[in-house]
């Protein structure tokens, strides 16, 4: 099972603790810095993981029900770190951390919804 | 990449991040400062609603019409505000603005009638119950868009009454020097 729970729970502390440094960055009005971006660095490893577990598992036959769903639910998942990083950094104003907790808390939500998915498999 | 030297708590700067910029009246813009984080809020929404409603228009369509067609519906709307925003200036304000109307009136029509009626939404959508699947985020987006874009129209119109003729950013490189004329 690559989408197990521990990797969930793993991935979403991860971003929890991104949306909380993004938050603090806003509050102490700073832009975003180091530590932002190894706390998202290591969430994007894991997801990168993840996504790779996944793919081998639907290429060796695993078929959630909604399989279209969870591919394009994975691949958004993967890009959003990305996404949000590089917009942060662009940001001069303190929102920038705000900006990056944004996807942070999207990621999470995803994840949780993409281990919805996978479990549910036909017959 | 070079940062300039902060002083102080250098460590800490590089850890948390450099002192932000002050927001300045010249930082005009529907993208600049919290609007980014609207923007980034309605670019998942959009996204995700726009995701949603694809798949579900192309697999399932004949299960629940309506609610699908109120995904995709909402989807575009949200296309639409989020270009909007990230746009700004008159013409992007004023299309953000009709975008988040629609939105709010869209949100508390599906959100009453999905409480009154459930039969009538067999599959929910982004907007069912005010939007509770999705942290009641689809009713307060509009509303917090609406109160930022009225923010942002009384700056610009600040601006213009002050007559701030700041002149435009230098987009290209100035023009190549003519040759001289006379050997």
């Amino acid at each position: 099972m690559p989408v197990t729970t521990a990797l969930v729970v793993g991935a979403t502390v991860l971003a929890g603790a991104v949306a909380l440094l993004g938050a603090l960055s806003t509050l102490l009005r700073r832009r975003i810095g180091q530590a932002h971006l190894v706390g998202a660095a290591a969430l994007e490893l894991v997801l990168v993981v993840q996504a790779v577990l996944a793919v081998v598992a639907l290429a060796g036959g695993h078929r959630p029900v909604e399989t279209t769903t969870f591919l394009a639910y994975l691949g958004t998942v993967v890009l959003l770190p990305v996404g949000g990083v590089l917009w942060a950094r662009s940001e001069p104003t303190r929102w920038a951390g705000t900006v990056l907790g944004v996807a942070a808390v999207a990621v999470a939500v995803m994840l949780w919804r993409l281990l919805q998915l996978w479990e549910v498999t036909r017959g | 990449m070079a940062e300039p030297d902060a002083g102080a708590r250098p460590g800490d700067d590089r850890t948390l991040g450099l002192p932000a910029a002050e927001s300045t009246s010249a930082d005009t813009g529907t993208a600049r400062g919290p609007g980014r984080v609207l923007v980034a809020v309605y670019g998942v929404f959009a996204v995700a609603a726009g995701a949603r409603a694809a798949v579900q228009l192309a697999l399932q369509f004949d299960e629940a019409p309506l609610a699908y067609l109120l995904s995709a519906l909402a989807a575009v709307i949200y296309l639409v505000a989020t270009a909007g925003l990230a746009r700004g200036g008159r013409g992007g304000r004023r299309t953000a603005t009709a975008a988040c109307a629609i939105e709010l009136v869209g949100v508390l029509t599906v959100g009453t009638l999905s409480l009154a009626d459930p039969a009538a939404f067999p599959d929910s959508t982004v907007w069912s119950g005010y939007g509770s699947g999705y942290g009641f985020i689809p009713l307060a987006l509009p509303v917090l868009g609406l109160l930022w874009l009225r923010h942002q129209a009384e700056v610009a119109a600040e601006q213009a009454e002050t007559g701030q003729n700041s002149p435009p950013p230098p987009k290209s490189p100035p023009p190549p020097k003519s040759p001289p004329s006379a050997e």
